[in-house]
């Protein structure tokens, strides 16, 4: 169970990561006229369609990861503290606030983000999505790093 | 905009509690509740730390940030939520982000 819940929250924060990355990119740099270029084409999506989606994978995230907490507690901070790595104890600790903080801004954001979008708004959806974004980053490459530490640092 | 404006206040008042709560329970060692993952229960109360291990308390910090927003979004008169402006919403949200970062470095030394 543990397993594919780990992996279920893998998958997830890789399809949250995608969307975000989009709609983080688009919201920085709207193109004039469509692209043929990758860039252009990866910063010219409908960023709106995104925000269902987003919030729907951020909060699973976010539950996946509060059910598989005991299980980080039992088998791997102990183990981080024998190999007395305390700077990836401190990773994780930043991990579950960002989380939280990010799942906190989530009713703010869907509402930023709804349609027809105001004009007025534009910085506050750019500033909201990149902070987002910013928080599911560090947490997939921090999810990483721990589930892979015993291979870093044998 | 106008009947949704409270999810704004939500969002603002979840990372300001929720930061203050951890701050709080951090400070005082002390947590609303606390799950022991080695016994695999809940308890107001601190449990020797021999038999049932170290808690997680970032589960009542969650908790507390979302009753605390729920209450307080509701409590807020629409029109006053609509007058807030809109960049206090990132802004404390990137606050918060700076308040945790600054709090947690102790890790790293």
């Amino acid at each position: 169970m543990i397993q594919l819940l780990l992996i279920l929250h893998v998958v997830v924060g890789a399809a949250l990561l995608g969307a975000l990355t989009h709609q983080a990119f688009a919201v920085a740099k709207r193109p004039a006229a469509p692209s043929k270029s990758f860039v252009g084409r990866f910063t010219g999506v409908n960023s709106p369609t995104f925000t269902n989606v987003v919030c729907l994978l951020y909060a699973t995230s976010v539950v996946i990861g509060a059910l598989l907490y005991p299980r980080y507690r039992i088998d791997v901070r102990p183990l981080l503290e024998d190999m007395q790595l305390r700077a990836a104890n401190g990773l994780f600790e930043t991990k579950e606030h960002f989380a939280a903080v990010g799942l906190g801004l989530l009713p703010a954001y869907w509402l930023f983000w709804r349609q027809p979008l105001a004009h007025e708004h534009a910085s506050t959806r750019k500033y909201m999505t990149w902070i987002l974004a910013f928080t599911a980053w560090f947490n997939f490459l921090v999810g990483e790093l721990l589930n892979n530490i015993r291979g870093m640092f044998p | 905009m106008s009947q949704y404006a409270r999810l704004k206040v939500f969002s603002i008042l979840y990372g300001v509690i929720y930061t203050g709560a951890f701050l709080y329970s951090e400070t005082c060692q002390c947590a609303w509740f606390r799950y022991y993952p080695v016994l695999g229960t809940f308890s107001r109360h601190p449990l020797p730390l021999a038999e049932a291990g170290l808690p997680i308390n970032w589960y009542s910090w969650l908790l507390i940030g979302f009753l605390g927003a729920a209450v307080g979004a509701v409590a807020t008169p629409s029109k006053l939520a609509e007058r807030i402006p809109h960049s206090w919403v990132w802004g404390v949200a990137a606050a918060t982000l700076v308040v945790i970062m600054v709090y947690e470095r102790r890790w790293f030394y």
